[in-house]
């Protein structure tokens, strides 16, 4: 696969349409997403670092399941 | 029409449009631009459907595009149910919107026009149908005209859902993550601009870019299409022109010279205390008010109104109005909703309701797809600045005397099935 | 084509299609505790969701196993294509077909489910739902060419397993949440008041274009009576107007 770069940031986007409130991503990543009273993700705002190994992990999981791929990981690389 | 000031796009009388010859002597001109792009962006001209975004940077980006059948969509839905000044600009000169949305096609290279009127307003379909047919029946060249009559609700007027229904006949917004994104019909790029923006590029068109600034301020040039509701006998359009203070603007429209409070920007708007009527009417007077012109609204509220209850009004349409595809927006509002009944009634959950409102406000905000949660939010929370005393009143259960006269200023349409939603 | 006539295969097929059916039978039923959102306290969601994923797969296998040892087996002469062209065997044809048609199903589903990632989501859900009707090709396949099911403890499996989807389909049907009423427990705001009755049900967006739809009460046009607004202009349009 080569050397990943481990710099820069990446954000957890949700698609708001596709979301459905099934609430498998605050399970799986709960230090990036929080649940609001209704059951829908209430997505940390601001950047994470790619550094951040755990985290991203915990993203890779809740965007592989969510059951209506809801989920993007959009990475911003530092230029 | 060299030295005429007011009226520019209102010339004319409301509801027996000009036909196309009157159009043709009236706008007469021997101008020519050498490039329209240039002269779009000299003008400065921004949108007239609320977010102001500067038209030519929009043609740019569009004429920028690869594709060869791209479109120009007029949007004259007005999903505002308190803004009249599309439907009265299409009463009174619709050859100029489609002179305007000629002179888009033309700089974006496309050879199509669809505009896109409601539904439930037969009156402007009637004039838009006649427009085009004189066209018609003279010959004029330029992009094929088409009318579309999409169905009215509130966000049947927002850029995606227009464009949406357009596609795949559902009027609903749609998520757009990517900035600058441009709309597409199919695969087709699309350039929309409001009727009232189509109207300038038309005078912009015929008269120049120079011509244009001779009125209107520096940063907001040309003039405005206002629409004055509330308390005041009869509803107003009138064309004003940016940097005129709002008192002079009621004083004009013969509105109540003591209000209480000004509903500015329509739905999604915000609210501004009368304090302030002396504030110049442009964006960037009112921006640090925490309001904003928007599409041309100005509701005004008398001394008898309660802003508690007109909000809560207005809020429960607005949660009806929801496309329902967002969890945060379709069950967020009704909250709200829930919440300023409450605190209208002064009922026992009132307090509650009250230390609710600002945490519901700061969850809802920007969890949507579109702006429809945003607009509300906004809305709410200016209501809890500017009628913060109203609302702590209420909250201790002692609800003002405006809140039970049945007097209301805002006109908020009947809610027709509460809970269910039919999209076409 | 390659056809054994070791007994050991048959008995290998009948033995998979069984097991397989079972496996499906607990698939089926953990993608209903998906839907209905089931979970967020002792078990995560999304350890349902994968529990789900994990049994097809191990469901698949024997299904694969299933059919292969059919195909390669001389004693029931069933070829590839039969167990996949519906009504094309000898032997036993509407049952054969049946179970083509429950196969044709399971592949689409599992196939679709692998690229999930790549195809619409409207897309993969519109696949997923005919995994029910390959269930249900799957209990009658089972029933018309099993050797076991006719009788004794094979039919009692097989009974079991439909009485089961049968359950599932109902209370997946009763118990669906609201548009998305799903909370977990989880959520410092789970104990907050829920949607409640302002929750809205949504009809289907291409329901009814039929419904005749009233025009909004509010007035559109300038003022009730449709007369002409007043707006700023002197005896003649072309006296100056400043307006600072």
């Amino acid at each position: 696969m080569g050397v990943r770069r481990r710099t820069g940031v990446f954000y957890l986007r949700v698609n708001p349409i596709l979301c459905d409130g099934f609430g498998h991503c605050h399970e799986l990543a709960p230090e990036l997403v929080n649940m609001d009273e209704w059951g829908y993700p209430i997505i940390e705002k601001e950047p994470t670092p790619l550094s951040n190994l755990a985290a991203l992990e915990s993203a890779r999981y809740a965007v592989r399941g969510c059951p209506r791929q809801a989920l993007r990981i959009e990475r911003v690389s530092e230029s | 029409m060299q030295a005429q000031a007011l009226p520019r796009l209102l010339f004319g009388n409301p509801g027996t449009p000009l036909t196309l010859g009157q159009h043709e002597a009236t706008f007469a001109s021997s101008y020519r631009a050498a490039s329209l792009l240039d002269e779009l962006e000299a003008s400065g001209l921004t949108g007239r459907g609320g977010a102001a975004f500067p038209t030519a940077r929009k043609a740019r980006l569009l004429r920028d595009q690869r594709g060869h059948n791209k479109v120009v969509v007029v949007n004259a839905m007005e999903g505002e149910p308190v803004s009249y000044k599309d439907s009265t600009l299409l009463g009174t000169n619709p050859h100029l919107v489609l002179d305007g949305a000629a002179i888009l096609a033309s700089i974006i290279g496309a050879k199509d026009v669809i505009i896109c009127v409601s539904r439930d307003n037969p009156t402007a379909v009637g004039h838009v149908q006649r427009a085009l047919d004189e066209r018609q029946r003279v010959g004029a060249r330029g992009p094929d005209f088409k009318l579309e009559t999409a169905p009215w609700r509130y966000v049947a007027g927002e850029e995606s859902a227009l464009v949406h229904w357009l596609d795949d006949n559902e009027s609903l917004p749609q998520y757009r993550p990517q900035r600058p994104s441009i709309l597409k019909i199919r695969h087709h790029a699309v350039l929309l601009d409001n009727v009232e923006t189509c109207a300038n590029v038309g005078l912009i068109g015929r008269f120049g870019a120079a011509w244009f600034r001779t009125l209107g301020t520096a940063v907001s040039s040309g003039s405005l299409l206002v629409t004055v509701t509330g308390a005041l006998e009869r509803a107003k359009v009138l064309e004003i022109l940016p940097g005129m203070t709002l008192r002079a603007i009621l004083n004009v429209a013969d509105a109540d010279a003591d209000p209480r409070a000004l509903l500015l920007g329509g739905y999604g708007g915000s609210w501004l205390d009368a304090v302030h009527l002396d504030t110049p009417y442009d964006n960037e007077s009112l921006t640090p008010l925490g309001a904003s012109v928007g599409a041309g609204i100005i509701v005004v509220l008398g001394r008898e109104g309660c802003g508690v209850v007109e909000t809560q009004r207005v809020v429960k349409w607005m949660a009806n109005e929801s496309a329902r595809q967002c969890g945060p927006c379709a069950f967020g509002l009704p909250a709200l909703s829930d919440d300023l009944v409450e605190l209208s009634t002064g009922s026992r959950a009132s307090a509650s309701a009250f230390t609710r409102l600002e945490h519901r406000c700061g969850v809802i905000d920007g969890r949507g797809a579109c702006h429809h949660p945003d607009g509300v939010v906004r809305l709410v929370r200016s209501a809890l600045r500017v009628f913060e005393q109203d609302f702590r009143s209420h909250a201790r259960g002692a609800p003002c005397d405006g809140s039970r006269s049945q007097k209301y200023f805002v006109n908020v349409p009947k809610l027709e099935r509460e809970h269910e939603l039919i999209w076409e | 084509m390659i056809a054994l006539t070791t007994p050991y295969l048959w008995y290998t097929t009948r033995a998979t299609g069984l097991v397989a059916l079972v496996l499906f039978t607990c698939v089926v039923a953990l993608g209903t505790f998906v839907a209905n959102r089931v979970g967020g306290t002792v078990v995560g969601r999304f350890e349902i969701n994968e529990l789900h994923r994990s049994i097809s797969i191990v469901a698949m296998v024997f299904l694969v196993l299933h059919v292969t040892t059919t195909v390669i087996d001389a004693y029931a002469p069933t070829g590839l294509l039969s167990a996949i062209i519906p009504l094309t065997s000898d032997y036993r044809r509407v049952g054969v077909a049946v179970g083509a048609v429950a196969l044709d199903l399971m592949l689409a589903v599992w196939i679709s489910s692998l690229l999930k990632i790549r195809i619409k989501n409207a897309s993969w859900r519109f696949i997923h739902w005919f995994s029910w009707l390959a269930f249900a090709s799957a209990i009658l396949h089972a029933y018309l060419t099993g050797t076991d099911t006719k009788s004794g403890l094979g039919l009692a499996v097989v009974a079991a397993c439909a009485l089961c989807v049968l359950a599932a389909a109902l209370w997946r049907y009763f118990a669906r949440p609201t548009r998305a009423a799903g909370r977990t427990a989880l959520s410092p705001l789970a104990a907050a008041k829920g949607p409640g009755p302002s929750a809205p049900r949504v009809a289907s967006p291409n329901a009814a274009a039929s419904i005749p739809r009233s025009p909004p009460s509010a007035t559109r046009g300038v003022d009730t009576r449709g007369n002409a607004t007043s707006f700023p202009r002197g005896p003649s349009p072309r006296t100056e107007k400043k307006r600072r």
